[in-house]
């Protein structure tokens, strides 16, 4: 099965210097692969090159990205507009300064729908409704009409995963999903995960959390100083990590 | 002392809006008879007793220096009438009520003023409409964008803060054609305003746009291919809401002055429609000033208004201000 995105010798650079140099890997549909590693290893500089919103100092110099065929690289920038939220989601580390406090989660998220789909207030409203109940938030007419600062940690995150969703993404990008929550929330974030995985919508799960990347991921590329140092099935690379690093990430879970 | 200076500014409005019902005279309804007539009084007691208000008629005489007096006639008595034609108060002719007295054709100064505020109170109000709507947009997106747009943008900008607004103003003016009505000076004249006073706006929209830009929710509308437009209205401009509030208050006073400063030196606003600024300029000579001194009341008015604005503005600024409310408290 052709994997839904591909990433080939991917560099990006702020001036000569490399954040993220010569990094290749795929994630196959229906499957969670996450990207490991420490700070600054150039995770989340890979989420944001996959959606081209880099900030304007980061320049991609070369490699492609191929997303449902099209090299996302080459695509005019309306139809990268169209394919965010459309068809690549995104989950944010802090859900509260990513949603617009001025704002209710119902709102936030019926802009999604606004600008991608045609359908009428109603079906949006409907559709929004359908997707926070599938994020298992309870009394989800309550959460439509909150206020982001109204809510639980837990319960804007999963808010803000619906966000992602509601667009009917066939990719989810979720950068540090879990690191602001608390360990029994963490936990239950990562079986919506699995949920989601089940949907057959595939995720790039970006973390340093091992831990997680072992009960969730199916594949797994360890990254160092923008290098990728080992990639493969989770339960190799956690298990018998080859490379020094690696055993260095894993020792320091255990 | 800022809720006074919002009431004040309240009935202002509604006095301005209201100007037909209130004001005894239409604002071109002249007498010449009565040029420079000095307020009249008043009466509720005659002969010791209380009876319906009324007006004592007056003889113009002239005096040994050829001066212009008005004498009482207490023989002529004028009831005041309410209600009648659709105001509120008026009396019936010949006499004629002058509350504020009378300009130099003998027009009512109290219902001139009235008429006036409609012109003075609502160009700044329309002129500042415009230009934040102005403001708003285009600091926004040269915000939002950064790179050559803002640079653009911002060039134009300072184009216009460059030229002293006051000359920028008699140029623009300048370019007006002469024979417009009315209708077309006011809206030129708000046109005009507007024009000078958006780029300032512009640039610290422009400023917090920049750093607005960055937080995360802006990041997380664009992976959600929310279009840059509507992150910008809805995303960016309401958080510069606290500081536009305030500076809109102020700016709509430094607009009626503007309008002031226009009329007074006949650019503005032209006779017989009055303007606070264009009634005012019947004052710039000496010797009116010095014989029929209540001609300077539209002065008063104009005083008035602006230090209301400004002291609403100045009271917002400091409720929206955190610091502000934490040093109180």
């Amino acid at each position: 099965m052709k994997p839904i995105l591909s990433v080939n010798n991917l560099t990006v650079a702020v001036g000569a210097k490399a954040l993220v140099n010569n990094v290749s890997f795929d994630v196959p549909q229906g499957k969670i692969t996450a990207i490991a590693g420490g700070s600054g290893s150039g995770k989340t500089t890979i989420g944001l090159s996959i959606l081209r919103l880099l900030p304007f100092a980061l320049g991609i110099k070369w490699g492609s990205i191929t997303f449902e065929g099209k090299n996302l690289l080459e695509e005019p920038s309306e139809n990268m507009r169209q394919i965010r939220g459309a068809r690549i989601g995104m989950v944010f580390q802090e859900p509260l300064s990513a949603f617009d406090p001025l704002f209710t989660i119902g709102q936030q998220l019926d802009e999604v729908l606004a600008a991608h789909t045609g359908l009428s207030q109603q079906e949006r409203h409907k559709k929004i409704i359908d997707t926070l109940s599938e994020v298992e938030l309870p009394s989800p007419q309550r959460v439509y009409g909150s206020y982001p600062h109204q809510l639980s940690g837990g319960m804007r995150q999963r808010a803000m995963v619906a966000q992602a969703m509601v667009g009917g993404p066939s990719l989810i990008i979720a950068d540090e999903p879990t690191s602001s929550l608390d360990i029994t929330l963490q936990v239950k974030i990562m079986e919506l995960f699995g949920r989601i995985k089940k949907k057959g919508i595939s995720i790039l799960l970006i973390s340093h959390d091992l831990g997680m990347i072992a009960h969730l991921a199916d594949e797994v590329i360890i990254l160092r100083q923008g290098e990728v140092v080992e990639k493969g099935m989770v339960s190799q690379v956690i298990g018998q990590p080859q490379h020094e690093y690696t055993r260095e990430l894993v020792e320091a879970f255990q | 002392m800022a809720l006074i200076c919002f009431w004040t500014l309240v009935v202002f409005y509604a006095l301005a809006i209201f100007a037909d019902l209130i004001s005894p005279y239409s604002y071109k309804d002249e007498d010449r008879d009565f040029s420079y007539c000095p307020p009249t009084a008043v009466e509720f007691m005659d002969h010791g007793q209380w009876v319906q208000p009324f007006v004592y008629g007056r003889a113009l005489t002239f005096d040994s220096t050829h001066r212009r007096v008005y004498v009482i006639d207490q023989a002529q008595k004028y009831p005041m009438r309410f209600f009648k034609g659709g105001r509120l108060f008026t009396v019936d002719a010949p006499g004629r009520v002058y509350l504020w007295g009378a300009d130099a054709r003998g027009r009512d100064l109290f219902s001139r003023i009235w008429y006036g505020a409609r012109i003075s109170l609502s160009i700044g109000l329309i002129g500042v409409a415009i230009s934040f709507i102005l403001g708003l947009l285009i600091g926004g997106i040269a915000g939002y964008y950064g790179g050559w747009v803002d640079g653009a943008l911002m060039r134009v900008c300072e184009m216009f803060m460059m030229i002293p607004g006051f000359y920028l103003m008699l140029a623009l003016r300048a370019a007006v054609p002469e024979n417009f009505n009315s209708v077309q000076i006011y809206f030129s004249v708000v046109v005009i305003l507007a024009l000078i006073g958006w780029a300032s706006l512009a640039r610290i929209i422009r400023g917090m746009a920049l750093s607005l830009r960055e937080r995360d929710y802006v990041l997380a509308a664009k992976t959600l291919g929310v279009p840059d437009i509507v992150i910008i209205l809805k995303h960016i401009l309401p958080q510069t809401i606290s500081y536009s509030m305030a500076t809109l208050m102020l700016t709509v006073s430094s607009y009626i002055l503007a309008e002031a400063g226009l009329s007074v030196v006949g650019l503005g606003i032209q006779d017989p429609i009055p303007s606070w600024g264009n009634l005012l300029s019947d004052a710039m000579g000496i010797v009116p000033v010095i014989f029929a001194p209540w001609i300077l009341l539209p002065g008063l008015f104009i005083f008035l208004a602006v230090m209301c604005f400004n002291v609403v503005g100045d009271a917002l600024r400091d409720a929206f201000d955190p610091m502000f409310n934490e040093g109180a408290s």
